[in-house]
């Protein structure tokens, strides 16, 4: 049973949690036992069920906290199966969520959401997608990072060590647009059928645009994208270019996603192309960091020779594929930070919509 | 921090080194870990990336408090 604080009105106890550290610096929902009980009924889960450990504070995050993050952040109980499984998903030991909260890197977790929760939560996918005035997607994000405050103690300064963070540490969740895709979505490449619903986390900084305009030939199209692609995969401020680790993820605007199907591409086949293309020469490397830092696998192994190529992707199973966002000429990537014990990859939590208890319009007042 | 801690729990001496700007989180996960008096030394900041001989150079400074914190575990 989580602690209850006592106010007079719902702006008294507004301020008592921003006094108390546990809001994300904007205002919040007040988590009144009713609407966190409204919130549990959308799982179909008991309160105390847990669903993992969340670092750096190692809290254990029930149902119950989790429901409570989620009423702050504004989710409607509908969205409420989507945070589950996304706090399932960074509480999991895989993705060092103590270590993502305490690094000096500015990372978060990106959700993607697939399959039918993307309808059934209304989680938007197109123009703007990360951005701001959808409510499924900033509250669901939102929720995540109150419970990253709020049960796994992250904290700017003192557990959360980002030097600057990122806006994307506030809310930080799409879904993947799989009806202008021209391929199958996204969670089918990882093991999911297409009726399934899921949530993948990859801890990343921030989208950085990538310019590509088209051209008359399809195939000189498609090779200007992948190249330049594949140098914003590769840039060298980014820490996998030089830890040649993590997993980056790659948002393809519609317009891109079909200029490369055009040509014959799928997921597998440009996540491929990327990693061939996507390295930079232990020369290049060279003239932009100290001698003997950021030592990789590939400078292990084999020295610190000139001719020595280090690619940005240990593997083409290190770049995340989805199609979001507007039609247009820009499309993203988001880099990584490439450390961590379990290496800063990308994990896929499947969203249980179907156990909904039955919710009361109206809960009696306590 | 976690290591110290995780060898302390082996009974192992340990002591946790931390630099003056991670002395707050380093407090934090000491006391998350059930172990808020596990031995530590302050260390200047930053240490990483400052080279060797700068690193040998805050080694020297330290040792003997190292020691004394490791006979005091031990």
């Amino acid at each position: 049973m989580s602690q209850r604080l006592s106010a007079l009105s719902e702006e008294a106890a507004l301020e008592q949690l921003h006094a108390a550290g546990c809001t994300d610096g904007l205002p919040v929902v007040i988590p009144t036992p009713a609407r966190v009980e409204r919130m549990v009924l959308a799982s179909g889960l008991d309160a105390d069920v847990s669903l993992g450990q969340l670092g750096p504070n190692l809290g254990e995050a029930t149902v119950e906290k989790a429901a409570i993050a989620s009423v702050m952040a504004g989710c409607l109980p509908d969205y409420f199966p989507a945070v589950v499984a996304a706090v399932r998903a960074v509480s999991d030991p895989r993705m060092d969520m103590t270590e993502v909260q305490a690094t000096t890197h500015n990372l978060g977790p990106l959700l993607i959401v697939n399959g039918p929760a993307v309808d059934a939560c209304g989680i938007a996918s197109g123009f703007g997608a990360l951005g701001p005035g959808h409510r499924a997607n900033a509250s669901i994000g939102r929720a995540v990072r109150l419970a990253m405050i709020n049960i796994g103690g992250g904290r700017p300064g003192t557990s959360d060590m980002a030097l600057l963070g990122h806006p994307g540490k506030f809310t930080f969740c799409l879904g993947e647009d799989e009806e202008a895709s021209p391929w199958p979505p996204l969670h089918t490449s990882l093991g999911y059928d297409i009726d399934q619903s899921t949530v993948t986390v990859a801890c990343t900084e921030g989208p950085h645009s990538v310019l590509c305009f088209p051209d008359d030939d399809p195939e000189v199209y498609a090779e200007h994208l992948l190249n330049v692609l594949a140098a914003s995969l590769s840039g060298l401020g980014a820490n996998n270019t030089h830890f040649a680790r993590g997993t980056q993820v790659l948002v393809l605007n519609p317009d891109h996603a079909i200029a490369l199907a055009d040509v014959g591409h799928d997921r597998t086949t440009i996540a491929e192309a990327l990693h061939e293309r996507a390295k930079r020469s232990w020369s290049e490397l060279s003239t932009v960091r100290a001698r003997g830092s950021g030592i990789n696998r590939h400078q292990r192994s084999q020295g610190e020779d000139p001719d020595l190529v280090v690619p940005a992707l240990s593997s083409p199973d290190a770049l995340l594929i989805l199609v979001a966002g507007g039609t247009g000429l820009y499309s993203a990537v988001m880099p990584s930070w490439g450390a961590g014990p379990h290496g800063n990859g990308h994990l896929t939590v499947e969203v249980d919509l179907d156990q909904s208890c039955e919710i009361p319009l109206v809960m009696p007042v306590q | 921090m976690r290591d110290a801690i995780a060898a302390a729990r082996r009974e192992t001496p340990a002591v946790a080194l931390v630099t003056t700007k991670f002395s707050p989180q380093g407090d934090f996960v000491a006391r998350s870990a059930g172990m808020p008096d596990i031995p530590r030394v302050i260390l200047p900041h930053p240490v990483a990336g400052t080279g060797e001989k700068a690193m040998k150079m805050v080694a020297d400074d330290i040792v003997d408090e190292v020691l004394q914190a490791l006979g005091a575990a031990g």
